[in-house]
């Protein structure tokens, strides 16, 4: 937060990581853009600093994830996937604009397509939305065995999570090669041109495909307890954590956002007993709800003590 | 604000891409400092390139005749043509001294968002030329971005049935540098791409 009679706030921290360590500087503005350093030096591109800062955060709105529609689920897998593999923010880019071209193009012509430039779109489209369903399937392989792990350990009873995928063109997460999920999209997008056409918009792919969980077979969006959704929520994030950790050799920081207050005893205790060997950082309204030990940095009238 | 023509100058000056308000004002000031001959110069530089320049009859490339110098160079082999999406495009490929063919200027990319289909380009004139020129090659050097893509994507569906090879260029490292110079995205699509040795 910028204070009353600052011009800035400035964010400073050192990350450690197996390649040496990184200064990272974030300064926020009053107005205007963030600007963002790494070792005093502007960072190429937003994407160069993918690479320097590993973080997992669980912040209260991620029950949004289970409790939402598809599209949070379609961005916490894709989130992953950058964690994971910078190189997808690129292919997550990449898909994005595509969409955006052919469905602007559905838009503008009104029935009336150029039918070569309407299958270069969906061609480039199909390409980008291979190289994202595979980033996108190799997380949840990443990710699942450890969501079930820790959930079991959080929860302190033996559930079975599954996640599941739902996708109207042939979509799925045994996805394994590119090419041939670009060569599935294209034909659905040949089958789906005429109700593209009338409704001006790219009816199929994986911008539209629902990821979502069962807690022992029941949907958890609409069919899980509150105990068990919030449960759920910050299984996928530590799962994430552990995953990143298993695939890079670092150990990301670890943010979790008033999650304490939010869970029973029991699982509270589990939580604190299970965080994983990273720096974390925990930040609550009230101390005593917070069962594990460290360091303690209090803010009080706008300066941390 | 400043008064009256010195704020309009700074105003017209910003208006051009890459150059923001502290600059244009920097470039102002300059400009009232220097000699009155160096200024008229630029002015009369800037009138001369919009009142003279033309665009080759052939290949859309910017000229002072006809046709550009590329174009009536006949050492140069009529059958390999690059396909850029602006003129500029022609000069950074001519300065590899690697190709010897001619050009062919679109005049952008295809984008639905930025109002531009393939009537905008021509294309139309690079169908007349594969048939009137005898072009074997069309080299498309158009962006690595997904407009620049699908633009070669239109031209290999377009254009291949006429009979024409048509090549991209291929996306990789930049060389002479270390890897490390490389950003992991560079070098990701480059891993991607690899060839067989």
């Amino acid at each position: 937060m910028v204070g009353d009679r600052a011009q800035a706030a400035i964010v400073r921290g050192e990350v450690g990581h197996v390649h040496g360590t990184s200064l990272i500087e974030v300064e926020i503005p009053r107005s205007g853009r963030r600007r963002v350093r790494v070792n005093g030096q502007r960072p190429g591109r937003s994407t160069d600093l993918l690479g320097h800062v590993r973080g997992v955060v669980f912040l209260p709105d991620d029950l949004d994830i289970i409790k939402r529609g598809p599209v949070y689920r379609r961005r916490f897998l894709d989130g992953v996937a950058v964690q994971l593999w910078p190189g997808a923010y690129l292919d997550q880019q990449e898909h994005e604009r595509a969409l955006r071209q052919r469905n602007t193009l559905l838009r503008q012509s009104g029935g009336e397509i150029d039918q070569t430039t309407l299958a270069v779109w969906d061609e480039r489209l199909s390409q980008a939305a291979g190289k994202l369903m595979v980033r996108r399937a190799d997380a949840a392989r990443a990710l699942q065995v450890w969501i079930v792990e820790t959930y079991e350990r959080l929860a302190t009873v033996a559930t079975d999570i599954e996640l599941h995928y739902t996708s109207n063109w042939g979509g799925s997460l045994e996805a394994t090669a590119a090419d041939e999920v670009a060569g599935v999209l294209a034909e659905a997008l040949i089958r789906s041109r005429r109700a593209d056409t009338e409704r001006r918009l790219t009816t199929m792919g994986p911008h539209r495909d629902e990821p979502w969980f069962t807690v022992d077979g029941r949907d958890a969006r609409t069919r899980a307890s509150q105990g068990e959704q919030r449960t759920l929520a910050l299984s996928l994030r530590l799962a994430t954590h552990t995953a990143v950790h298993r695939a890079t050799g670092e150990s990301p920081l670890l943010l979790l956002d008033d999650v304490f207050s939010e869970l029973d005893t029991d699982r509270a205790d589990a939580l604190a007993g299970m965080l994983p060997e990273a720096q974390t950082f925990v930040t609550t309204a009230r101390q005593e709800e917070v069962p594990v030990h460290g360091r303690t940095f209090e803010v009080r009238s706008g300066s941390i003590q | 604000m400043f008064e009256g023509p010195v704020q309009r100058l700074i105003d017209e000056l910003s208006r051009l891409p890459g150059i923001g308000r502290k600059s244009a004002q920097r470039l102002a000031f300059h400009l009232l400092n220097v000699e009155q001959a160096d200024a008229r110069r630029l002015a009369q530089a800037i009138m001369d390139m919009r009142d003279q320049v033309k665009t080759c009859a052939r290949c859309f490339n910017v000229t002072g005749s006809e046709e550009c110098s590329i174009c009536r160079d006949l050492r140069r082999d009529p059958a390999m043509v690059c396909v850029v999406e602006r003129a500029q495009d022609i000069v950074v490929v001519e300065k590899t001294q690697e190709f010897r063919g001619r050009y062919h200027v679109l005049g952008g990319a295809l984008s639905p968002i930025g109002g531009v289909g393939p009537g905008q380009l021509h294309f139309a004139e690079l169908r007349e030329r594969i048939g009137n020129e005898g072009i074997e090659e069309l080299i498309v050097a158009t962006n690595p971005t997904v407009e620049g893509d699908a633009t070669a994507m239109y031209v290999a569906r377009e254009m291949k049935p006429l009979g024409v090879r048509v090549t991209r260029l291929a996306s990789g490292l930049p060389v002479g540098g270390d890897l490390d110079y490389a950003d992991e995205l560079t070098l990701g699509r480059a891993l991607v791409g690899r060839q067989e040795m």
